[in-house]
């Protein structure tokens, strides 16, 4: 069901939102002029189609810190207090399509053998309306992961640029009853999208993923061990990881909050034992685990690399570490060619 | 309040207000230490975290130091550690430094006093009170609001 | 540059080191690169792209660069008085590196850019620095530059800010921190945060709460500060790196401001300098104290 939006009524769209109490979050301008995903109160103050938003998408739904429980000690026992599971019913507004796949990735780690319930109390309290991206920037690689810049993954509505609005097309049954909830907004006038950027050849994932299972010691690794500084930048603006720490935090000694807090393959900590022993002792094992677990890991478990070519990592990078080199370099390796 | 003081003098000199039987604020708690050389700048922070509104930090006079010279590289950390909170924006008068000698019970009660009604003047510290057991929402989704919105509770200080 | 490749090839060649620590032109734009064999010399490069602090990678916590023997790194006059800190806090010895000094006249903010050098495009460290030319250097290459274009924008700012209430000031900070994540990528790219075992890392006790809340956030960007006292070279890697682009290099700059205006301390490339943490002097200003 493709449908047309004029900037008029998305932005009266919004107001109607906002007034309804559903927070609407958007890229939009940060304090210091930098654009994030933030919560907005009119269209104005979003910017559709500008810059990357810095952080990604993810940090809307596992924020890099939030409570689990709190506790308190009563007597001889200790009371909890679970953390709020429900969440205020939200909407994304102009999410990069590179993110929306991102979050998307996410759903099949967070509900695997274990449902992570603050993950989907939020998942299931937002709508995502993804904005398909008019150009890609020359750090953009999703088209090269196999999707594009108008990707539909994890969208519930995806907009087109159109002139000077944009098409509308509900993706998922969230998506129709959203559309279908504010038709007043949406015309059925017919509008023809502006052309997407063309996509370039997609990586041999599989054969990327084949070699990557048998290179478990390559001096690839060593390479890419030298450069690279540890930083874990990359995995802190990643739309797909995930990983976190569990930290409890004391007010006094009866009472405290543990918290899930964000964490990075990127420093020995990540692995230490408490014998002071470390299974990843340098740096050079640390950035094959991130490769594993993107391009081998992930897809064997759930048929999905973990990455969207979103390419906040080559920009973050202080180092110039850049994963569409190592990709290209390992399709060169697993093609028989010489990296 | 929360004083963190040096074994050798101020704590004695604190003995000596008590055994003298002046009257002062009862405001304060003692954390004893062997030389303000010990007094690490976190343990500041932590007393503010943990909710404290005010914070004393003192020792022995320059030249008077029990270990020759611990307060005089403790005057540098402080004297680092007080510019930068000034950088912050932190409210100055909530955190006291002095020198009080053991025979100066008197100098403690007025250092006490002092830092008392100056906390006093300021209310209670809300500085970090934002996050405190906050479970779920609203806070932990850190993307605020760019518009002005209703504050969230505690609101910064 | 040819002069920097044929020093790098005969330094490799006539094996008075095993590596070359230097810059190469990567996919991007500039980037740091290992040269170990005298043929690939010509890979390095130095322009004004080449804002990389290399001396991180001397430091002890990169075992893999230095399990590849003894090394040869080339530095800008701020790169070289990180150097100078890793031999003064006997984290490397000089004698086991060989420092080539490059004359440095301001480096581009972004490695990647392809802009000439201007007011708007250098890096925001850069303006006002008077170093063009390592003195930790065994060798010192390239002609003498211009100084660096621009103004000292940092300063002006850090006095736009000390002019304003306590309160005023302590919004614009919470509203900065509010964005960090708490990744302390500026702790990992620091070349002087040689520490084993991070004061963040400790958890009994918990001095510093992991958790990018206020309080989490507070205590470790002004303990951040605080260590880097009379040590900070202001390379300004912490700045770039920061995901979120919190401004640290404004702390960084105030507190250089305030080691050189309570104990007339500059930042030097000189190992045997003294610190001022760790020193003082009896007559050291006390005016905060009661």
């Amino acid at each position: 069901m493709t449908k047309a939006i004029t900037k008029e009524a998305l932005t009266g769209l919004v107001a109607e939102l906002t007034a309804a109490g559903v927070r609407v979050i958007a890229p939009a301008k940060a304090a210091d002029g930098g654009t994030d995903y933030r919560a907005i109160f009119t269209l104005a103050d979003a910017i559709l189609g500008g810059e990357m938003p810095r952080r990604s998408l993810r940090a809307v739904f596992q924020p890099p810190t939030e409570a689990v429980f709190g506790w308190e000690r009563k007597g001889t026992g200790i009371e909890l207090t679970p953390a709020a599971a429900a969440s205020q019913p939200q909407v994304v507004l102009g999410a990069r399509p590179c993110d929306a796949a991102g979050v998307n990735v996410l759903d099949k780690v967070m509900g695997w053998d274990y449902k992570d319930d603050m993950w989907f109390a939020r998942r299931e309290a937002t709508t995502i309306i993804s904005l398909a991206c008019a150009e890609m920037a020359p750090t953009c690689f999703c088209d090269k992961i196999g999707l594009s810049a108008d990707a539909t993954v994890g969208a519930d509505v995806l907009l087109r640029p159109a002139g000077e609005g944009y098409t509308a097309e509900a993706l998922t049954a969230k998506g129709e009853a959203f559309v279908s909830g504010h038709a007043r907004w949406f015309s059925d006038e017919p509008v023809t999208a502006d052309p997407a950027p063309p996509s370039r050849e997609a990586f041999p994932l599989d054969k990327i993923e084949e070699w990557l299972e048998g290179h478990f010691e390559d001096a690839l690794w060593a390479d890419l061990g030298l450069r690279c500084l540890g930083c874990g930048a990359c995995t802190s603006i990643c739309p797909t990881c995930h990983c976190f720490d569990i930290v409890d935090e004391t007010d006094g000694t009866a009472a405290g909050t543990r918290r899930r807090n964000w964490d990075t393959c990127q420093t020995g900590l990540f692995t230490v034992h408490t014998s002071g022993h470390n299974p990843r002792a340098d740096q050079a094992s640390r950035c094959r685990q991130r490769i594993l677990h993107k391009f081998e890991i992930y897809p064997k478990r759930f048929e999905a690399v973990l990455c969207t070519g979103c390419g906040r990592c080559v920009q973050a990078c202080p180092a110039g570490v850049i994963v569409p080199e190592i990709l290209d370099s390992i399709a060169q390796r697993a093609n028989g060619g010489a990296a | 309040m929360v004083a963190f003081v040096c074994n050798w003098c101020t704590y004695t000199g604190a003995d000596l207000a008590g055994t003298s039987r002046l009257t002062m604020a009862p405001n304060v708690r003692i954390v004893r230490l062997p030389c303000s050389g010990r007094i690490d700048p976190l343990m500041v922070l932590k007393a503010f975290e943990r909710g404290a509104d005010g914070v004393i930090v003192s020792g022995c006079h320059p030249g008077d130091c029990h270990y020759t010279s611990g307060n005089l590289h403790a005057r540098r950390r402080f004297a680092i550690f007080h510019d930068l909170l000034q950088f912050f924006g932190f409210e100055e008068d909530r955190l006291t430094f002095s020198w009080v000698s053991a025979s100066e019970g008197l100098k403690w009660r007025e250092i006490v006093d002092g830092a008392v009604e100056r906390v006093r003047a300021l209310g209670p510290f809300e500085g970090f009170r934002y996050d405190r057991l906050s479970h779920g929402e609203p806070l932990e989704i850190p993307i605020s609001t760019v518009a002005p919105a209703p504050a969230p509770a505690g609101g910064q200080a | 540059m040819k002069e920097l490749q044929e020093l790098s090839r005969s330094l490799l060649a006539d094996g008075q080191v095993n590596v070359v620590i230097g810059w190469e032109q990567g996919p991007t734009g500039a980037r740091p690169v290992f040269v170990t064999k005298p043929e690939d010399a010509d890979r390095l490069i130095f322009d004004q792209r080449c804002v990389h602090n290399l001396a991180a990678y001397l430091s002890p916590r990169r075992p893999n660069v230095g399990k590849l023997g003894k090394a040869a790194i080339v530095a800008k006059p701020c790169d070289a008085k990180a150097v100078a800190g890793l031999i003064r806090e006997s984290q490397i010895k000089r004698e086991d590196v060989v420092v080539i000094g490059v004359r440095c006249g301001g480096v581009l903010a972004d490695p990647a850019s392809k802009e000439a050098l201007s007011a708007e495009t250098v890096s925001e460290r850069c303006p006002g620095c008077e170093s063009r030319e390592p003195t930790l250097a065994d060798h010192v290459l390239g002609d003498m530059p211009p100084p660096p274009p621009g103004e000292r924008r940092r300063d002006a700012r850090i006095d736009e800010l000390e002019a304003m209430p306590p309160a005023e000031r302590w919004a614009f900070w919470q509203a900065e921190f509010e964005r960090c994540v708490r990744c302390n990528a500026c702790r990992q790219v620091c070349p002087l945060c040689t520490c084993d075992r991070c004061v963040t890392e400790k958890t009994q006790p918990l001095w510093i709460e992991s958790s990018a809340h206020s309080r989490g956030v507070f205590a470790w960007q002004l303990t951040r500060a605080q260590h880097h006292a009379g040590r900070c070279a202001d390379c300004g890697e912490c700045d770039r790196v920061c995901p979120v682009d919190i401004p640290l290099g404004l702390l960084n700059r105030e507190v250089a401001r305030i080691v050189e205006r309570r104990f007339g301390f500059e930042m030097t490339d000189d190992p045997a300098a003294a610190e001022p943490i760790g020193a003082f002097r009896m007559e050291d200003e006390q005016e905060f104290i009661r």
